[in-house]
């Protein structure tokens, strides 16, 4: 028996309730919904421009107003680039090597600095710090002409490490790697030493595996920032031989008559950022899962 | 073989001394608990046992070698962090594995004694799971196996069941102990309780503010303790320690005392009292008792006899006074010689008001 009996409801009425529970639900989150999906379209709407675009002819693309998609779909911006005599292999395998090199040595410069300031105990290691983020705050375009000074002295203008050299430590990923380091409790780091693990292994075993996000993190910006780099390469070359696919890209745009072609160089573009793409499609789902996963606290 | 010896320890932090002048022998083949409350020092010790928070001077000997600031994996120690300390992203096994990897153990020495280990604490079926998808209890599980695959002299637990819930403590206990019998290795075990500590114990040390107050038997802290901070820091409810006179003071256990509605013959401190509060533990039921002046005092009784409100006489015998001296310290029978204590003893008689 229940002294209330009369204060509860029917299954009738407790349907009715729930559906205007749900409901009621719906409004309250809508307005947030409204903005996420206004956030998604400002970020996806240029990428969206960029392959459209691609698929135009040249009239199309300049129509007013502008369509939306195309509405005769071509592939032969793509094979005007084919046709336009440019070594677009050779630009890309300068990509390739320049960003490759450029995140190995990254590693390298990173992990052990990272390591020093989140664990270990040294003399100016503020100071240090502080330059390392003084370094972070910089940008390219303060530093290029002393750097340019400096590599052709050191006769390197006509090789590519310019664009690799000055970009080897990476004071956005040291700083992201320490904070993921100082993160990992000191008895983990005991517990290894305890079990006769050396500093390299508990780097390599313990510390980097439990930063894999960061370092995942670290590696997408490296890599996006590296490969994209348009005015370091254009400031520190002056040989096609050296130059990256960004480069390139711009080549097209120049070719053309008078007018620029927008459709022929959205076409570069998307050769230009189909590597991103695919690495980000197949990387996927490990960066989302190492983005969920958490240690044990 | 796995004998400890501290040797005129200490250690600071800065300038904040944690730990003076320390003397202390942990025999070998012995389960000795470090009890003491919280921040007294107990984890400072255990880890310069272990090697990952040396001392500041002082010596630390291990079966006669002086091991003060030899590295960590050179030791023959294993050790059981409060909090489990275990690698997130290995597997069960791969946790189990890394310190014998690390020693350059061959795989099948390694495989045989995960198996035989695993067996033991129960983790066979969870050797290829991470950590997190496992229990508390599991993960304290593959910190105890990954100590014990090491087969260390000296095994070294800091709180390990702290953060287990009370029913899986009580179960651990039992194994912990069990597990002692069967490996006869040295045991050093850090703990705030004074259950666990007297329940696991061969041999207890207590510590207060980085000084070692009384290290004996179970029996021996809990029958002839060194201070009143001892007396009431084992035993639960604690020891009561009344005023004797204008120097000294005088205690009796809650479960040394007769209560009764008439006085009982030989008894010697014998108070007429209230009961106030009634506790019943099923097993046991706790009474407080006023006196006539105020006072009140614990008592524990087995039978379940009496309610808030009754009108009972507190008895207690010769043998279950303890006598205090003003700072503390206890006043033992034969350092002061029988008739002193005699008067002692007379004393608590006279404060009877029965
Ligand atoms: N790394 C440290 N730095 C500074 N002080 C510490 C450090 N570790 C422990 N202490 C101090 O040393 C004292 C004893 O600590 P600890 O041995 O952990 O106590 P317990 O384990 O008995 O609770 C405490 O006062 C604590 O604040
Ligand atoms: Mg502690």
């Amino acid at each position: 028996m229940n002294t209330y009996s009369d204060q509860l409801a029917s299954k009738e009425e407790l349907r009715r309730i729930s559906r205007a529970r749900r409901r009621a639900q719906f409004m309250r989150r809508l307005p947030g919904d409204i903005v996420k999906l206004a956030i998604v379209i400002l970020f996806v709407f240029p990428f969206y421009w960029m392959i459209s675009t691609a698929f135009k002819s040249y009239i199309e693309s300049i129509q007013t107003p502008p369509t939306l998609w195309p509405h005769t779909f071509t592939l032969e911006n793509f094979s005007a680039i084919g046709e336009m005599n440019i070594d677009l292999p050779m630009y890309f395998k300068n990509s390739v090597i320049i960003t490759a090199t450029t995140i190995v040595l990254q590693l390298l410069i990173m992990i052990p600095a990272a390591y020093a300031f989140a664990k270990r105990d040294f003399p100016f290691k503020g100071v240090l710090f502080g330059v390392v983020l003084l370094a972070f705050m910089i940008p390219g375009q303060l530093t290029y002409i002393s750097i340019y000074l400096m590599m052709a002295k050191a006769k390197l203008l006509q090789t590519l490490w310019p664009q690799i050299l000055p970009f080897g430590a990476n004071a956005f990923g040291i700083f992201m790697l320490r904070q993921s380091f100082k993160q990992i409790p000191e008895e983990i780091l005991e517990s290894a030493r305890l079990d006769s693990a050396s500093e390299f292994q508990i780097i390599m075993r313990i510390m980097l595996p439990m930063s894999k996000s960061a370092m995942i993190t670290i590696a997408m910006f490296s890599f996006i920032s590296i490969w994209n780099n348009y005015f370091w390469p254009l400031v520190m070359t002056t040989n096609e031989a050296v130059r990256p696919l960004t480069m390139a890209i711009q080549k097209l745009r120049d070719s053309g008559d008078n007018a620029i072609r927008w459709n022929v160089l959205m076409a570069g573009n998307v050769i230009l950022v189909a590597p991103v793409l695919v690495i980000y499609m197949f990387a996927s789902k490990k960066i989302l899962k190492a983005f969920a996963y958490n240690g044990l606290k | 073989m796995g004998e400890i010896v501290f040797h005129q320890v200490e250690k600071s932090f800065g300038s904040n001394k944690v730990i003076e002048n320390l003397d202390l022998t942990i025999r070998d083949g012995t389960f000795t608990v470090l009890v003491g409350a919280s921040g007294c020092g107990k984890t400072t010790l255990l880890r310069m046992i272990a090697g990952i928070g040396p001392a500041t001077s002082g010596q630390v000997l291990m079966d006669g070698k002086d091991i003060t600031d030899l590295e960590p994996g050179k030791r023959d120690v294993a050790m059981v962090f409060q909090n489990y300390a275990i690698y997130p992203t290995m597997t069960v096994r791969e946790n189990i594995e890394f310190g014998l990897k690390n020693k350059h153990i061959p795989k099948e020495v390694r495989d045989k004694r995960i198996q035989e280990v695993c067996a033991s604490v129960g983790l066979t079926e969870y050797l290829d799971r991470k950590p997190n998808t496992l229990s508390g209890g599991q993960r304290q599980r593959i910190a105890l196996a990954r100590a014990m695959v090491k087969e260390p002299k000296v095994f070294l637990m800091d709180e390990p069941l702290s953060n287990l819930d009370a029913k899986l403590r009580v179960q651990m206990r039992v194994e912990l102990i069990h597990l002692h019998k069967q490996l006869k290795t040295t045991f050093v075990y850090v703990t705030h309780d004074q259950v666990e500590a007297m329940s696991m114990a061969d041999d207890i040390v207590i510590m207060d503010k980085g000084k070692i107050l009384q290290q004996g038997t179970p029996e021996q802290i809990y029958h002839d303790p060194n201070n009143t901070y001892i007396a009431q820091f084992i035993g639960s409810p604690a020891m009561n320690v009344l005023p004797l006179d204008a120097e000294n003071r005088f205690g009796f256990r809650p479960e040394a005392v007769q209560l009764t509605r008439e006085k009982v013959d030989g008894a010697r401190y014998c108070r007429k009292g209230v009961i106030q509060v009634r506790e019943m533990l099923g097993s046991e039921t706790l009474y407080q008792v006023a006196f006539a002046d105020g006072q009140t005092v614990s008592v524990k009784m087995l039978n379940d006899q009496y309610r808030s409100g009754d009108h009972v006489v507190l008895n207690v015998g010769d043998n279950q006074l303890y006598f205090f001296d003003r700072d503390g310290q206890r006043i033992r029978r034969a350092a002061v010689g029988d008739a002193q204590y005699a008067a002692l003893l007379q004393t608590a008689g006279g404060m009877s008001d029965v």
